[in-house]
């Protein structure tokens, strides 16, 4: 079964982000990079992609033409996308085992974030499946 | 340049499933059609849809690294009820295959005009992380 662990913060703790300190931000993506080495090593690894910075998102509708309208305004307390996994697991136990090792990645001085990650299955079948 | 459309939702958005069955099929074609496009341009890279918010868990590391699960989420939370990432030549493109998605039929075959969220990715992940 296919889950996706999706990472989403807000403006706010990006910016925070940014101020860790170099070897904090090391540790960080160390233990990222060692969860995702077992996960390819398990066979249980499908993607994992970053996003570029909310700063650089727009929002886009169509009008009655199709024309793209895009804007830029969010509300203060919008969530982000910051990056997912997707996982191939026999079960969601296992899928939320991943997400709490992906929540413990340490943070500044060595704390784990403890940050929560969003668990969520693929639909079998759905308007958005290209198949 | 690799860009990621992201289709989001309220929880009112599980009313999909309560469309007449003419219309869901009529929005389901239209997006097919939309994805066969973009694999015959070449700009397809990824498109899944998600199971419905009810099924969503927010886990969290205990101090003991074990996972707590929750299923309780703001009113206000949007959820992600799919995703295309597309490889495209400009961020215009990106916007103009996003505005052609917000404009697949809803109900009575409207045009839903619904958000469509446009960021770019990450060139991916650098090799040694994997």
């Amino acid at each position: 079964m296919k889950y996706i662990l999706l990472m989403a913060g807000t403006k706010t703790g990006v910016t925070g982000y940014h101020a860790w300190s170099q070897k904090d931000i090391e540790s960080h993506m160390a233990v990222l990079t060692s969860i995702n080495k077992e996960l390819t090593g398990s066979g249980e690894f499908v993607a994992t992609q970053g996003l570029a910075e909310p700063g650089e998102a727009k929002m886009v509708r169509g009008e009655k033409n199709g024309i793209p309208v895009t804007d830029g305004v969010f509300p203060e307390s919008k969530e982000f996308l910051l990056g997912y996994w997707i996982v191939d697991v026999a079960s969601s136990e296992r899928a939320y085992a991943i997400a709490a090792r992906i929540s413990s990645a340490p943070g500044p001085g060595g704390v784990p974030t403890n940050m929560p990650i969003e668990v969520r299955r693929f639909a079998s079948h759905g308007p958005s499946k290209g198949q | 340049m690799k860009y990621i459309l992201m289709m989001n939702t309220m929880r009112a958005g599980q009313g999909v499933p309560s469309w007449q069955r003419n219309d869901l099929q009529a929005h389901i074609a239209f997006m097919k059609d939309t994805n066969k496009q973009l694999r015959e341009s070449g700009e397809l890279v990824a498109a899944e849809g998600l199971s419905f918010p009810d099924q969503a868990k927010v886990v969290r590391a205990g101090n003991d690294g074990v996972p707590i699960t929750d299923g309780i989420f703001p009113e206000s939370k949007e959820f992600l009820a799919g995703f295309w990432i597309v490889d495209v030549e400009n961020p215009e493109r990106a916007y103009a295959i996003a505005a052609r998605i917000s404009t697949a039929p809803g109900p009575g075959g409207a045009p839903l005009n619904m958000p469509i969220e446009v960021r770019p990715v990450m060139s991916g992940p650098p090799p040694e992380m994997l």
